[in-house]
Parts: structure tokens; C-alpha cells; sequence
């Protein structure tokens, strides 16, 4: 029979994890037991595991009022799988991830799974609407500025950009990088900076793609801001409403497709209908919009008023492009 | 609390639910209704741990459910991996697991005697030989330990390969994995490996994160192991016949395809019975069997290449249905001097179609696809600037035109206050 690949196995699970952070140390604490398992393992967790180490498992004994010791004589390993490699392999043939990587450092990763079968390969996957117009992940110039960028966040540097705007206009500036974001739909790469203004922070979001030199300053800063900050000031400033009817399969098409929104739903109970908050970035008004639009009317946007103004006049030159052709 | 456990011994099981749970979120008690109510309050206690503070939902309101889900677009592990490190084991399984790779970490080669001898005197351990012998030849297949045959015994060593040694040793292996196991494809394995050398995704964000698409990918390496062996595969789906039995189907696989637009994948297979392409759910297959190689597959793989090239999307659609279908036409109005973003905008999401400027501010897409049908959504999202829609059905066309009467009342028919 042939052999399955385990994705779901104890191997990768919470529960050895956890009891090998428990057993790195020779000596511990119950406390520090308890502590291990509430950062690593499930919130139920504390019931099973602390107890079960010290009888059925018997890999820690009682050494002293409340503390234990491993009963192994070294460190726990964690072992690099069969999946693991394979699944490493695989991922070298994606340009995006050798973004990350010198080219000797792949060549020397290659040549270390050189025997190694890859998990997948890449062409058996299609994504039926991925924009064409991805960003050149093997353009020299792009690997340059995208390096440049993912250094400057570790070693939070400030870099003088020149990027072309989405208005094609020039622009320069001293901006710190934050993140950086991947769009499997857009297949770009975004960097979230911090912009440096007239002597104070705020939110800047290039294109890696749109680029033209990132140079380090060589000054290291910290904007101030946590990203959940950072975020909120991007967030709208109120949600739009939107009312999903059953028609259509409505509920689930739209549950699915927005299920990367940060959202409020209240289901009435009879009739199926989902009344949906949804809260986006300032900068993504548009794409929701025209995404909502695309629903027709098995949905309605409620609120914010100015929201549903934009998809009326939408809807209103709609409506007259039609009745002109008709007339 | 009385037999709960946080693991589970079959991921099948608990995958609906957390699909439901997470996408509906909403859902309650009676929507589960083939389900004991058992069974219902441990799943959701389970996702409720895993998903954590990601969901919530109340009852607060009467003849209401409310949920709150939390942007997936700006976190920084998905929360769902957390479902593929909830398997459950024995005592025995936990317990080899760490004495056998004790015992074989100062790089010793022993036999399946010896091991079990060391159980013995190291450890005060005594373990019948079939149950070490299991282990062992189960860690040699994970890659966890090598076996080695020297005259007649298998010898086992440890594996030299460390998650935080590969991490040392490769520059910059750390971000790579950081970003792949978030965005790329079984990201679930990745982020085995950061979690196993003790780090956590700090520099990379998802946009467009359908995080409940790693549900499938356990049965995905199925079927990608049967495309790469050009095996048919036989499959159970979630969904009942009237008998109340699951669904099967059997087919040759050859593709997933995804849509990062409304967030769903599919397996693209031909099935023989109908003698005809079709795509499947991935959410909707329950589990996979591999079966037998097929010997007709690369004239199939080939008919499918020249048949995919006719999908919009995912459909291969059902022509005897739609009966003859001519190529759509929309003709699309924007401005060449201000609104070059919708010209592009046309260039990079016309996938199988064709972009004509035909005359002053004017554009033509023009597609002929299996199923107009799902040209249309994607139509809609250029509401204000159709000129027409040609082409494809009567049924379609009529459709997007009460489409439009019907959301003109919606938004326009308002009388200020």
C-alpha cells in the first residue's frame, strides 16, 4: 500500500512542542510548567498536559518541593521531516521565496535537496484570476530594491525612496519600513512604512514594483507607533453596512469572498438574511466598492450614506449608459 | 468536561465544522442538525480554543446570531494551522518519541534490541519490540530517523538536520520561511518548521488571505500526489444523497484551480462515467483515495490544456444546457485621457479574453468561454461603465439588464427626506 504524507501528525502538534520547551531545561518549576503550556499549547490545555508529564508520560519526575527534572539526558531536537524538506524544495522554485535568499544561499540549499523530490509542482496550480500584471520577482533591480526594503525592517533603518506613485507621478522621500505585504490576487508586494514629514511619522504604503531606488540613511529610527495603530489610523472611519439576502446562494458566496474582512454579522434567524459590517483600509475603498457592486442585487449597502452615494452614481450612469443605447 | 479532549484523532472530522464555524461564524446549534448536540458543543469548544480571539459570537440579541471576525489581512499566523497541531497520540507514542530521540542524539547507529534494551537501563522503560519496531519504522519513513541495514539488522540513526540548525545555517532562510508559510502553498509545513526553532512571523502580512483554504490541504497533498502519479482518484464528498449516504466520485485529476476573488478552490478532473471535464469544491471533498494509474492521461492532460484555455474561471459549464453559445462582448466607456487605470484595469484581469479599443473612449472585451455565466460578476464590478453586453445567452443578458433595473431602484428610486 502506498505510503500517506502526513500533514496532520502528532509530530508537528502543540503537545510535543510544548513538552519539548518543558524538557529543555534539566530543572523546573511548576509555575514555569504552567507558563509553558499557557504560551504554547491550547487554552484547555493546562488540565492535560502538566499532569499527564509527570504520570502516564513519565517524562518529568518530582525533584524538590514543587519542581521537577527531565528525564532526558539531553536537549529535546526538532528533527527536520521528510515533509519539511519536501515542502522546502518545493518552495525554491518559487521566485518570491528565493526573494528572501542570496543566490549562494540557495545554490547552496539546492544543493543540500539535491536528492529530495519536491512536495508539488507549481504548474499542476492555476489561479484563474490572478492579475497579469505581477510584479517582476527575477528583474535585478527589483531583487535590489526588495532586499533593500526587508533589510531596513530588521534592522529598523530609514531608506531614502524614489518610487512612482499610483498617479505616475515621481516622488522621494525618508520612510521607514514597517511590513511588507504579498496579493495573491494582485501578485505584488507592498511595503507599510512609516513616512518622514516636516519632523513627524506618518503612514506611507509603496509598491516594491513601483520602486525606482531604495537607499539606506543609515539612521535608525522607531516611528512610535505599534501596528495596531498604525493600522487603525489607516481603518475607515466607519464601517459599511451591507444587507446579504439568501437569493443566489447570497449568504455563502458573500461570506466567502469577504472572509478576509475584519467583520460584524447578525443573522436574522427566520429569514436568513446577514446584516454585515465591514471594516477596510482607506486606501482598498474603491476595490470594496466595485467587489460589492459586482454582487448586483442580492446584496444592498446600507451605510454609511457617502458609501452608498458612490455605488448610486455608479448605478445611476449605469443605468442611463443602457436606457441610451436602447433609445 | 468529562471526555473532552483538545485533540482529535481525524482531521475530516473536525474540518466542516471549522469551516462553518469560521466562515459563517453565525452558524448555530440547530443549523447543525445531522450532528448530536454532543458532538456540536466539543467542535465548537475545539475551534473556540483554536481561533481564540479571533471569533465571538452571542446571543444577545433575540431571533439573532452575531459573530465578530477579525481581519485577516493584518495577522501574522493563521490562527487555523492550529487545527493540523491537534492530533492525538498514545502514551507510547509521546514517550518514544522522546526517549528515542534521546537515546540517539550523541549520533549512535543501534538496532531495534538495542534500542529497546536502552529503554530498559537508561530509562526504566519496557517496551514490547513490535511497539519500538512500529515507532521506528514510522520515524524512518517521516525522515525523522535513518535506517541502515548492515548483514541482516537495520541499524537507526538521528537524522542530522535540525529546524534551528538549517535556520543557522542558511542567511535570510528565516524571512523566506516567514513569508512562504504564510502566502505560499501548504504554508501549514512552513510554519511547522518556524515553530519548531521557536520563531514567529513578524515581517510579512497577507492581503486577499482566505486563511480557511489551509482546511483543505491535507487532501489537496492527496490529490497532487495522484496528479503526479497520473492515478485516478476515487473521493467522498460532505454532501448526502437522498438515501443519506456522502456523495462519491471518481475521476482522473489534473489541476487545482483557485479564484482570489471569491475565495474558493477547486479540483479540475475528467470524469469517464459523463465523459466530460468538470471541477469539484475542495470544501465540499471529504476525503481521497488514490487508485489505479491511468494509462490514457497524457491525452487527457492534453484535451484538458486545450479545454482550460476556454474557462473564465473554473467552469468548464455545461454546454448542452446552455445550448449554442456565442463568444460574450462587452463594450466597456472610459475616458483614454483620464481613466487609463480602467484600460489597464481591463489588460490584467481579462485572463482568456481579448481588449479591442474600438473607437474614441470605447473598449471591446470579447471572450469565448465554456460559461459566460462567470464573466458576469466580474462584468459587474465595471457597473457605470457598460455600454452592452452581447452575445453569450438570452438568459445571461437578460439577467445583468433586470440586474441593473433592479439595483437602479435599490440606490436611485430614493425620495430625500
Amino acid at each position: 500500500m502506498k505510503r500517506k504524507i502526513n500533514i496532520f501528525s502528532e509530530l508537528y502538534g502543540v503537545y510535543y512542542r510544548t513538552v519539548a520547551k518543558i524538557l529543555d531545561k534539566s530543572e523546573i518549576a511548576e509555575s514555569d510548567i504552567y507558563s509553558a503550556v499557557s504560551e504554547e499549547a491550547f487554552a484547555d490545555s493546562a488540565l492535560f498536559i502538566p499532569q499527564k508529564l509527570t504520570s502516564d508520560w513519565g517524562l518529568l519526575k518530582p525533584c524538590g518541593e514543587k519542581k521537577y527534572e527531565s528525564a532526558l539526558k539531553h536537549k529535546p531536537v526538532s528533527v527536520v521531516t521528510e515533509l519539511q524538506r519536501r515542502w522546502l524544495k518545493a518552495q525554491l522554485a518559487d521566485p518570491k521565496f528565493r526573494l528572501f535568499l542570496d543566490e549562494q544561499v540557495c545554490e547552496k540549499l539546492e544543493e543540500k535537496l539535491e536528492n529530495v523530490k519536491p512536495l508539488y509542482n507549481s504548474t499542476i496550480f492555476r489561479s484563474a484570476d490572478v492579475f497579469a500584471d505581477g510584479d517582476p520577482f527575477t528583474d535585478e533591480s527589483y531583487i535590489k530594491n526588495f532586499r533593500a526594503v526587508l533589510n531596513a525592517i530588521s534592522s529598523k533603518e530609514v531608506l531614502d525612496i524614489e518610487f512612482m506613485s499610483g498617479r505616475n507621478e515621481r516622488k522621494r522621500g525618508h520612510f521607514l519600513p514597517l511590513k511588507l505585504e504579498y496579493s495573491r490576487k494582485n501578485d505584488k508586494f507592498r511595503v507599510y512604512c512609516a513616512a518622514y514629514r516636516e519632523r513627524h511619522w506618518s503612514n506611507g504604503l509603496i509598491n516594491v514594483g513601483r520602486i525606482i531606488s531604495a537607499v539606506s540613511t543609515s539612521h535608525k529610527a522607531d516611528c512610535g507607533m505599534d501596528m495596531e495603530e498604525y493600522f487603525s489610523e489607516r481603518r475607515c472611519s466607519e464601517p459599511v453596512t451591507v444587507k446579504v439576502t439568501t437569493e443566489r446562494n447570497g449568504v455563502e458566496r458573500f461570506m466567502m469572498e469577504f472572509a478576509a474582512y475584519e467583520k460584524y454579522t447578525e443573522r436574522d434567524l427566520e429569514t436568513g438574511v446577514c446584516t454585515v459590517k465591514l471594516w477596510y483600509d482607506k486606501s482598498d475603498e474603491t476595490e470594496l466598492l466595485i467587489r460589492l457592486l459586482s454582487f448586483g442585487p442580492i446584496i444592498e449597502i446600507k451605510s454609511p450614506q457617502s458609501f452608498r452615494r458612490l455605488a448610486a452614481e455608479r448605478v445611476r450612469r449605469q443605468h442611463e449608459l443602457l436606457n441610451e443605447k436602447q433609445e | 468536561m468529562a471526555g473532552f479532549s483538545e485533540l482529535i484523532k481525524s482531521f475530516d472530522k473536525t474540518r466542516d465544522y471549522v469551516r462553518d464555524f469560521f466562515i459563517y461564524g453565525c452558524k448555530v446549534r440547530n443549523d447543525f442538525q445531522s450532528k448530536s448536540s454532543r458532538t456540536y458543543d466539543d467542535e465548537k469548544r475545539r475551534v473556540e480554543s483554536w481561533l481564540g480571539d479571533y471569533i465571538h459570537t452571542d446571543n444577545s440579541q433575540r431571533g439573532k446570531k452575531v459573530c465578530i471576525s477579525v481581519d485577516s489581512g493584518h495577522i501574522s499566523e493563521n490562527p487555523l494551522y492550529k487545527a493540523y497541531q491537534s492530533k492525538s497520540f498514545t502514551d507510547n507514542d509521546i514517550k518514544l518519541h522522546f526517549l528515542l530521540i534521546d537515546i540517539l542524539a550523541e549520533g549512535e547507529q543501534l538496532s531495534l534490541k538495542e534500542l529497546v534494551n536502552r529503554l530498559d537501563e537508561d530509562y526504566g522503560e519496557l517496551f514490547e519490540e513490535q511497539t519500538v519496531r512500529n515507532k521506528l519504522k514510522e520515524y524512518a519513513d517521516e525522515g525523522v530517523f535513518i535506517k541502515e541495514k548492515q548483514g541482516k539488522t537495520d541499524y537507526f540513526s538521528l537524522s542530522p538536520d535540525t529546524a534551528e540548525g538549517l535556520l543557522a545555517e542558511y542567511n535570510g532562510l528565516d524571512s523566506a520561511l516567514k513569508f512562504a508559510s504564510e502566502a505560499g502553498l501548504f504554508g501549514v509545513v512552513g510554519n511547522s518548521l518556524l515553530k519548531a526553532a521557536g520563531l514567529k512571523n513578524d515581517i510579512i502580512l497577507n492581503k486577499h488571505n482566505y486563511i480557511v483554504h489551509t482546511l483543505e490541504d491535507e487532501i489537496m497533498l492527496d490529490i497532487v500526489n495522484a496528479i503526479e502519479e497520473r492515478r485516478y482518484i476515487s473521493f467522498e464528498s460532505f454532501g448526502k444523497n437522498r438515501e443519506g449516504k456522502p456523495l462519491e466520485f471518481s475521476g482522473v485529476p489534473f489541476r487545482i484551480l483557485s479564484s482570489m476573488q471569491t475565495g474558493r478552490r477547486y479540483l479540475a478532473m475528467y470524469n469517464p462515467e459523463y465523459r466530460r471535464f468538470n471541477s469539484v469544491r475542495l470544501d465540499s471533498i471529504k476525503s481521497v483515495e488514490q487508485g489505479e494509474v491511468c494509462d490514457s492521461y497524457d491525452e487527457l492532460l492534453a484535451l484538458y490544456i486545450k479545454n482550460e484555455q476556454k474557462c473564465f474561471g473554473v467552469s468548464f459549464g455545461n454546454r448542452n444546457d446552455l445550448g449554442y453559445v456565442e463568444p460574450i462582448k462587452l463594450t466597456i466607456y472610459a475616458d483614454e485621457k483620464t481613466e487609463d487605470y480602467i484600460v489597464n484595469r481591463l489588460e490584467r484581469e481579462k485572463r482568456c479574453g481579448t481588449v479591442e479599443h474600438v473607437s474614441e473612449n470605447t473598449f471591446v472585451f470579447t471572450a469565448d468561454v465554456f460559461d459566460p455565466n462567470e464573466i458576469m460578476q466580474w462584468a459587474k464590478s465595471f457597473i457605470g461603465r457598460i455600454i452592452s453586453v452581447e452575445g453569450g445567452t438570452e438568459e445571461i443578458r437578460s439577467k445583468f439588464y433586470n440586474d441593473i433595473e433592479r439595483m437602479n431602484r435599490m440606490y436611485c428610486d430614493e425620495k430625500e427626506d
